[in-house]
Formats: structure tokens, C-alpha cells, sequence
């Protein structure tokens, strides 16, 4: 009857596969449970259907009454005699403004109509805002007549027109005086004379750019609300909460299904917004307020659809991780209404013109998507601003959705111990050997802006201050911003969730000959990682233009006036040591038990591939591809041996080689092509490095063969 | 099949902690029907939590077929079944889907689950619900929908949390029918309850808790002979007077 009783850490290896095509169904039940609620209905389909038609006739009716200027304005006078007076004046062509004074104006000139009082005076009909303004004119006909121009008081338009009349007189009266002074003063010569002209081209569907994030905001967030309530607090309510929990599926993945149907039902309602927004306004013939021009803008349409993703899936997770920790439906809804006045302010962002997707604007939640969305409308997108913008969104959103997991379900079994928002930042009262892959998505998010920040605010102090900063000094900044960031957040993540140390950072002794494999393989793959570059600088990904080789010399010269071992322990040991310890350590140890060993190699590569391409501002794309195939390798050296140490002698070698090497490339230069430019090494160079990387991988799975199996697993 | 061995678990409180379950032990066996029996924060609720994963005990373990929930909750879950009298449906999705889900929940191959959907539904009399939105069905309905719930993936052991709670004289003839058709199918049953007089019809045997402690364990006429008391209801009167 007993079956064989597996360890924890062979339990955990056992579930982890979970199939797709489950998580797929898990997924459709929700999406079937959220859309055949008639609320969802509402939100989808009757928003959009209702809403744009009204606000449509509202714009229509606003554009009427402000193209009046164009269309023209009514003017009443009490008489036929006034009305021809004010005619005259009018027909007069002294009465039109000087050729600069219209071309700054959009050289338009307004209309008036004037008509004749049919009951009363024209202050009567003025009053009775039958018509725009009213003229008396006393004694017309006559040598000067006094003209009296009433307009309605606060009726902008009204104001508008009384305006632009008082400065038609204006000119007739400047007209004639001009005359008058140049018959007295025939050498009379202005003070000035005016012109204007116009250069550039014309700017077209700003508007777009600044209403169409506003829309993204308020439609992903309506859409998302009401599915993210009723999947995690509404399950609450209807008692189904215990019945999955007791489930033997892991409730991260319950919520992933979660997530995946309120992203749709999140993209959905903003895409069914924003077609209701261009039906509509292409229908009443008001697309090209929006879009400058007359046509469908079909790439701007392109560009919307991926930002809706991003929208979606921030806003998605942000209301998830809320309504997790609400116990009722009221109360999820307490917490979302500030969520969404809140997300307002940083929305209203896209409208003011001064603020730009740079620094720490690219990584502030909301904001940073925000200006991403209105610079990919205009049409003027900073590559680097935009990846830091989307990388730190992603963490947000991954962090939400940590925080999410962790929330959601606790209260199905916690009715006697209610927990509160502080029990979120309590330590476990037990210790474990590694952080949650929940809790590594927490580190990451906070390591994303941490990082930024950090890197960013050292560039702008050594660019400052690298007069009266020695070499040294700087290079010791760098080191210590490596450990500040890298070193210090997963150490705080580790010890907020009380993570033994030693097996958290997988640090255990291997076999030396595993040892001397590293030392090996990373002799030799500082070769694949050069030519990796190299073809990926041929292909068009990344590459250094001359402005950065420029600089990269003047960095190398400045760094020769240091020591080589300052430069080894700054630009080698520090990064082999902390990265390692991050990389290889902490996110490995939080990744490896809940997926595959390919997978955890992947992503941790690709994580540490990515960090290396946002330093500061810069975007320094062409190091994505060495530096992920560097994670590779040492990921796979990393999964063989159990341990991190391996890892950093490669890193600590590879770092150690190239800093050598450029530090004493003058002195190479006998060596060769390649060691002084960016084309391939030489062969014989290459099939030396390509044997020293084959013996290292062959000695460290040689002496790590059979320790994957028999490997006792950390308590 | 199911072995309870000195669970403990407390939980803290403004002032001090309360001990929930204190060294409880217990086992069932194979169409064995055992009542867990106690008033209300007795702590059989919190037992079977701990049983079922939810919890983490403070000491002590539970072991489903010989697999220990500390070790393996998911292979342990996997093995359970669990039915509340607090469980609810999901109104949107027809009963067929909602069984569904859970087989999917409890990774049972979704044309497996299909067959067992069906079939029990004829034993509970609820095949004409199978297409009926679940937000449409009566109290009663419902009750009988979650017991088929919690079967769809055949567990060896069944838990029950106070199954006949707010239901008619029907709905409680129901859940005793159910808990004959496990017995019968050799499942090993756990019932908390606090209704005395129905744990007497069902039982084989009974655990008595009072304040987190097992003060008395066997069948009827064990506890009979040890209490001097004819039912259960005057054994628990003498336990809360002691």
C-alpha cells in the first residue's frame, strides 16, 4: 500500500513539468468564466458602442462653435444705414491686417455677416444670443462715427469675434493714418519692416500621440478591473477558493491562467476602444483632428496593438497583485479606485511636451510606458530610453505578479490569522535553501531601477568630476556600484526571505580537475565571445560606431595610467565574484527547481545578456550576444557542478584576459590581426582557444559525471 | 492509508497564541469511515487543513499512502478529495465545465474526466444538470455537484468538512448515501462534524476533539464501555463539563 517516499527536492523536480496544453485549458476556463459575465459585456463591448458616438457628437458640436472663425461671425446693427457703415468698413481692404501680421495667424481672415436687427437693437439681440456680436454706430455716413461693440460676456466665442471687429477698425484707422503721415512726411521711414516666413515640414497627428496613451490607460485599466476582481476576490466570495487550493496545482500557475485571461480581456476593451475611437471619428470625418491627415493611419494602428500589450500586461498584473490580497469584491474595489486616479497623473504626463523618456523617467512604473507610447506615436522613439522603459515594465509586471502568487490563496486557509499588507515584508519564520522563483522576480524588480539609477548617476558623476577624480578613485566607484547593485539587492532578498546563504548563492566545493576545466574554458572562450561580436557587428546587431571606438580608446589610454591588478580586481574579480553570485547564484537556485535545466541556462543567460546592454543611458546592444553566450557557458558549467565557484574562475579568467590584453595591446601587436581591431582572430589563435574550450567542457563534465544524479540536494 | 502522528499546529493571537491542534494522531483505514468529532474551534477544520497541505504544522506529520504532506503536497493533494459544506460553483461555466476544471486541476486526462463526469452524475442523480449553467442550480443541486467534484479524480481518501451543513432532510440523505457509495468503493473517509447524532449513522469509528486535543478514539461501543454513556451527544456534555 505505501509508496515510496521521495525527498522534497526529488518531489519538486518530479512537479515541475507541468504541461502546457493543462495550463492552456486552466487558462480558457477562466477566459470562458470572465467573458459570459454580462459585466464583462458592459465593459467590452457597450463602452465602446455608446460611449465614442456621445463623446463624438460632444467633439462635433465643440468644432462647430470654434471653426466659427472660419465659417464666419454674425454681426446685428439696428439699421439698414449701419449696416451699410459697417459693410464698407469692412469691404475697405485698409481694414485688413499687413501680409505678416495674417501669415501669423495662419493667414486666414475672419468673416463677418452682418444682418439687420429684426426686433429691438443689437444689445437686445445680443442679449438674446441670437447672433455672435452687435454694432451701434451713431452718426453713420458721417466724417466720424462712434462705433459701440457688445458681445456676450463670457461666451468665448462672442469675445472672439468682438475682438477680431475692434482690430479690423484698428487697421482702417492705422490705414488712414499711415496715409495721412506719408502725404506730410514724404521721406517718413518706419521703424521696422516686418516679414515672416516658415521653415520645416508641417507637424502632423500629434494629437494622437497625446490622446491615444490617455486612451490606453483608462480603456486596459477598465477592461482589466472587473476580470482581475472576479478571478481572485470573487473566487473568494463564491467559496472556491478552498477547492483550488486544495488542488494539487501550484497556485503560481492557477495565477499565470489568471493573469492570461484579464491580459485579454485587458487588450480586448482597449482594442474595441480604439476601434470605436477611429470608427467614430473616420465616420463624423474628424480622424484627421487626430491624425493631422485625412487618411487611416494603418502604422500608428500597428504601433497601438503592440503598446496595448504592454498596457495590458503591466496593468493586468499591477490590479492582480491587489485584488489577490482583497477578501471580498468591496474590497478589491477600495483598493482600485485610487489605483486608477493615481494612474491618471503619471498619464496626464504624455501632454506636457517638456518631459522626455530619459533617466529615471524610463523606469518609472506607468510614466515611462506612458511617454513610450506617445514618443512610438510621434514617430521619435530613444531606442535606449524605450528598452529600459519595456525591461523595467516587464520586471514590474513579473514583481506584481510574484507579489500576486504569493498573496493569492493565503486567505482560503488563514480565516484565524488574517494577514495584513506587513505581512507581505515579514521574514519566514522557517529558513529555506532557495528563494521562490516568485521571490527572484521581486530581486529583479528591484534590481532593474536600483540598477539604472545607480549606473546612470555614476556615468553623470565620472563625467563631471573625471578631472578631479584620479583613475583610480573611478575605478573604485565602479567596483563599488558593481556590488551595491549586483552584490547588495540579492543579499537583502536573501536575507528578507531568510534563504541559507551558502546553498541560496550554491557555493560548495567541486572536484579540482572541474576547477581546472574553468580555467580552461575561460582561457579559451573570450575567443567565441570576440567572435561572436564580430559576426554579430557583420550581420547589423550592435557594432561599435567610431564615436564609441573613439571613446573606448580614450577609456583604455586612461585606464593604462592604473595598475594592471587595480584593473584585474576592479574589471575581473569584482564582476566574477558578484555577478556570479547573483547570476549563477541566487536567480539559478530560485530558477532550477521550478523549471528545467535548459530553461533556468536560458533565461539566467539571457537576464545576465541583458544587464550588460543597459549601462546608464547608453544602450550598448553589440554586448548582448557575447555576454549571453558567455551565460551560457557558464550556466551550463554552473548546472553540472552544482556549484557557483567554477562559474567565476571562467569569469574571472575571460575578464582577466581581455583586460590584459588591452591593456597590453601595443605590446601584442605581433600577435596578429584581430587583437587590435575588430576583425576575426587568426586561425591558429582560434583553433587553440576552440581545443582549450573543448578539453575545459570535457574535464568538468567528466569530473561532474554521475553528480547530477547521486547530488544530495541542501535541506 | 491515512496516518495523523502528533500534528500540532498554533496560531499566535494579539496576546499570546492559541493551540489549535495539539499532538494529534490518528489513522484510517481503507472503506473505513472515521468521524472527527467536536464543537465548533474544536479544531477539525485546521486538522484537515494540515492534512490536505494548506497549513504547515508546527510538529508532527500526515502521511496519504505513504507519502507525507511536508514532502510532497502535490503528490498528497493528488490523493485526496476534499468536500466543504462552504463550497461554492462557478455561476458562468456549466457543471460539465466545472468538473472539468477540476479533473484538469487534478491533472486527470481531460477525456478521463469526461467519462467519470458522467458517470458520476448518474450515481448522484444529476446527469440532466450536466449542461446547466452551475449559477442556476438549487442549494441542494449544488451540494451534490461539489460531491461529484470531489471525486472526479479518485482519490483513495476523502475528506468531508461539515458536508451536511444548512441542507434540508433530503440534502443530509444524500450526503449519507454518498458517504455508503465510498465506503463501498473502498475509499478511506474522514468526517469532521460537529452533528452528533448524524456521525452515529455514519461512522465506524470516531475520534472525539476538544480544544485541539483527541480525548477520545473508537468505535461506538469502545466509547461506550470507556464513558459509561449511551451516545455520543452525552459523551461530549460530560467532555465539556470535565
Amino acid at each position: 500500500m505505501a509508496e515510496a517516499t521521495p525527498s522534497k527536492h526529488e518531489a519538486r523536480r518530479h512537479h515541475r513539468q507541468f504541461p502546457w496544453s493543462r495550463l492552456v485549458r486552466l487558462f480558457q476556463k477562466e477566459l470562458k468564466e470572465t467573458i459570459r459575465d454580462r459585466r464583462t459585456i458592459v465593459t467590452l463591448l457597450l463602452m465602446p458602442l455608446l460611449v465614442y458616438p456621445i463623446l463624438s457628437m460632444a467633439l462635433n458640436r465643440f468644432l462647430l462653435a470654434s471653426s466659427a472663425a472660419t465659417s464666419g461671425y454674425t454681426v446685428c446693427v439696428a439699421s439698414d444705414g449701419e449696416a451699410s457703415q459697417l459693410d464698407a468698413w469692412l469691404g475697405d481692404p485698409r481694414s485688413v491686417p499687413p501680409q505678416a501680421i495674417r501669415q501669423s495667424s495662419g493667414d486666414r481672415l475672419a468673416k463677418f455677416l452682418v444682418t439687420v436687427a429684426a426686433d429691438g437693437t443689437a444689445e437686445q439681440a445680443v442679449a438674446r444670443n441670437e447672433v455672435d456680436i452687435g454694432v451701434k454706430i451713431d452718426r453713420p455716413g458721417t466724417r466720424t462715427p462712434t462705433a459701440t461693440i457688445y458681445s456676450y460676456r463670457g461666451d468665448t466665442t462672442s469675445e472672439a469675434a468682438r475682438r477680431v471687429l475692434v482690430e479690423r477698425l484698428q487697421w482702417l484707422e492705422l490705414a488712414d493714418a499711415q496715409i495721412v503721415v506719408r502725404r506730410a512726411l514724404p521721406g517718413y521711414p518706419p521703424p521696422v519692416i516686418v516679414k515672416v516666413e516658415d521653415v520645416g515640414e508641417a507637424k502632423k497627428g500629434d494629437m494622437l500621440a497625446t490622446i491615444v496613451p490617455l486612451v490606453l490607460v483608462l480603456m486596459t485599466i477598465t477592461g482589466a478591473v472587473y476580470p482581475a476582481i472576479d478571478l481572485t476576490a470573487g473566487e473568494r466570495e463564491r467559496g472556491t477558493m478552498e477547492s483550488v487550493m486544495a488542488s494539487p496545482v501550484p497556485r503560481g500557475y492557477v495565477l499565470i491562467a489568471k493573469y492570461f485571461a484579464v491580459v485579454v480581456v485587458a487588450l480586448f476593451t482597449a482594442l474595441a476602444n480604439l476601434v470605436g475611437m477611429f470608427t467614430t471619428l473616420w465616420a463624423g470625418g474628424l480622424l484627421g483632428i487626430l491624425t493631422g491627415d485625412a487618411g487611416v493611419p494603418w502604422i500608428a494602428i500597428l504601433r497601438i496593438l503592440g503598446l496595448l500589450v504592454l498596457f495590458s500586461g503591466f496593468f493586468s498584473a499591477l490590479l492582480l497583485s491587489l485584488t489577490s490580497f482583497a477578501r471580498s469584491f468591496k474590497e478589491a474595489q477600495a483598493y482600485l479606485i485610487p489605483v486608477m486616479l493615481l494612474s491618471l497623473t503619471p498619464a496626464m504626463l504624455s501632454l506636457m511636451p517638456g518631459a522626455t523618456l530619459s533617466g529615471a523617467m524610463a523606469i518609472v512604473p506607468l510614466v515611462n510606458i506612458v511617454l513610450l507610447a506617445r514618443d512610438v506615436l510621434s514617430g521619435s522613439v530613444d531606442p535606449a530610453g524605450a528598452l529600459a522603459a519595456v525591461v523595467s515594465t516587464i520586471a514590474y509586471a513579473a514583481a506584481a505578479l510574484s507579489i500576486a502568487a504569493k498573496l493569492f490563496g493565503s486567505d482560503a486557509v488563514t480565516r484565524t490569522s488574517e494577514k495584513s499588507i506587513g505581512s507581505l515584508f515579514h521574514r519566514p519564520r522557517l529558513a529555506s535553501s532557495h528563494p521562490s522563483p516568485q521571490s527572484a522576480a521581486l530581486m529583479l524588480a528591484l534590481l532593474v531601477p536600483i540598477y539604472f539609477v545607480v549606473s546612470n548617476g555614476l556615468m553623470k558623476f565620472l563625467q563631471h568630476f573625471s578631472e578631479v577624480v584620479s583613475v583610480e578613485a573611478q575605478l573604485l566607484f565602479n567596483a563599488a556600484a558593481l556590488i551595491f547593485t549586483f552584490g547588495l539587492v540579492p543579499l537583502l532578498a536573501a536575507y528578507l526571505g531568510r534563504n541559507r546563504l551558502l546553498s541560496t548563492y550554491r557555493v560548495h566545493r567541486v572536484r579540482a580537475v572541474c576547477y581546472l576545466g574553468a580555467v580552461l574554458l575561460g582561457l579559451g572562450s573570450w575567443t567565441i565571445a570576440h567572435e561572436a561580436f564580430v559576426v554579430a557587428d557583420a550581420i547589423g546587431i550592435g557594432g561599435l560606431g567610431e564615436d564609441q571606438i573613439s571613446q573606448a580608446q580614450q577609456m583604455i589610454e586612461k585606464m593604462r595610467q592604473a595598475s594592471p591588478w587595480l584593473l584585474l580586481a576592479v574589471f575581473a574579480l569584482t564582476p566574477a565574484v558578484i555577478e556570479e553570485l547573483c547570476f549563477r547564484g541566487y536567480l539559478f537556485s530560485a530558477l532550477e527547481d521550478a523549471l528545467t535545466p535548459t530553461r533556468t541556462i536560458l533565461i539566467t543567460a539571457s537576464l545576465f545578456g541583458l544587464f550588460h546592454v543597459l549601462t546608464g543611458n547608453a544602450l550598448l546592444l553589440e554586448r548582448f550576444i557575447p555576454s549571453t553566450l558567455m551565460g551560457l557557458i557558464i550556466g551550463w558549467v554552473a548546472y553540472r557542478s552544482g556549484s557557483v565557484l567554477p562559474g567565476m574562475i571562467i569569469h574571472f579568467v575571460h575578464n582577466g584576459l581581455l583586460n590584459l590584453v588591452l591593456y597590453y595591446a601595443e605590446k601584442l601587436n605581433f600577435l596578429g590581426e584581430g587583437f587590435d581591431n575588430q576583425a576575426h582572430l587568426p586561425p591558429h589563435w582560434l583553433a587553440i582557444a576552440g581545443m582549450m574550450v573543448a578539453m575545459g567542457a570535457a574535464l568538468v563534465w567528466l569530473s561532474t559525471r554521475g553528480q547530477r544524479t547521486t547530488q544530495a540536494p541542501s535541506p | 492509508m491515512l496516518i495523523v502522528d502528533s500534528l500540532t499546529k498554533t496560531f499566535p493571537l494579539d496576546e499570546g497564541t492559541v493551540c489549535a491542534v495539539d499532538r494529534l494522531s490518528f489513522q484510517v483505514r481503507a472503506s473505513e469511515v472515521y468521524g472527527l468529532l467536536g464543537p465548533n474551534g474544536a479544531g477539525k477544520t485546521t486538522t484537515l487543513r494540515m492534512i490536505l497541505g494548506l497549513l504547515v504544522p508546527d510538529s508532527g506529520y500526515a502521511e496519504v499512502n505513504g507519502v507525507r504532506t511536508a514532502n510532497d503536497p502535490i503528490a498528497v493533494k493528488s490523493r485526496l478529495g476534499f468536500v466543504s459544506a462552504s463550497d461554492g460553483v462557478y455561476p458562468w461555466l456549466s457543471v460539465r465545465e466545472m468538473l472539468l476544471y477540476f479533473g484538469d486541476l487534478y491533472g486527470v486526462d481531460p477525456q478521463i474526466a469526461e467519462t467519470r463526469s458522467e458517470e458520476l452524475a448518474r450515481v448522484m442523480s444529476i446527469s440532466d444538470l450536466l449542461d446547466r449553467r452551475a449559477g442556476t442550480l438549487s442549494t441542494g443541486q449544488r451540494q451534490r455537484v461539489t460531491l461529484v467534484r470531489g471525486l472526479i479524480h479518485d482519490p483513495p481518501v476523502m475528506l468531508l468538512d461539515e458536508p451536511t451543513r444548512g441542507l434540508d432532510v433530503v440534502g443530509v440523505q444524500t450526503i449519507f448515501d454518498y458517504i455508503e457509495h465510498l465506503r463501498e468503493l473502498g475509499k478511506a473517509v474522514v468526517v469532521c462534524t460537529h452533528r452528533l447524532d448524524e456521525a452515529e449513522r455514519l461512522c465506524d469509528r470516531f475520534g472525539l476533539l476538544h480544544r485541539g486535543r483527541l480525548t477520545h478514539e473508537g468505535t461506538l461501543a469502545e466509547l461506550q464501555r470507556s464513558s459509561g454513556c449511551e451516545h455520543l451527544v452525552e459523551m461530549f456534555v460530560d467532555l465539556m463539563r470535565s
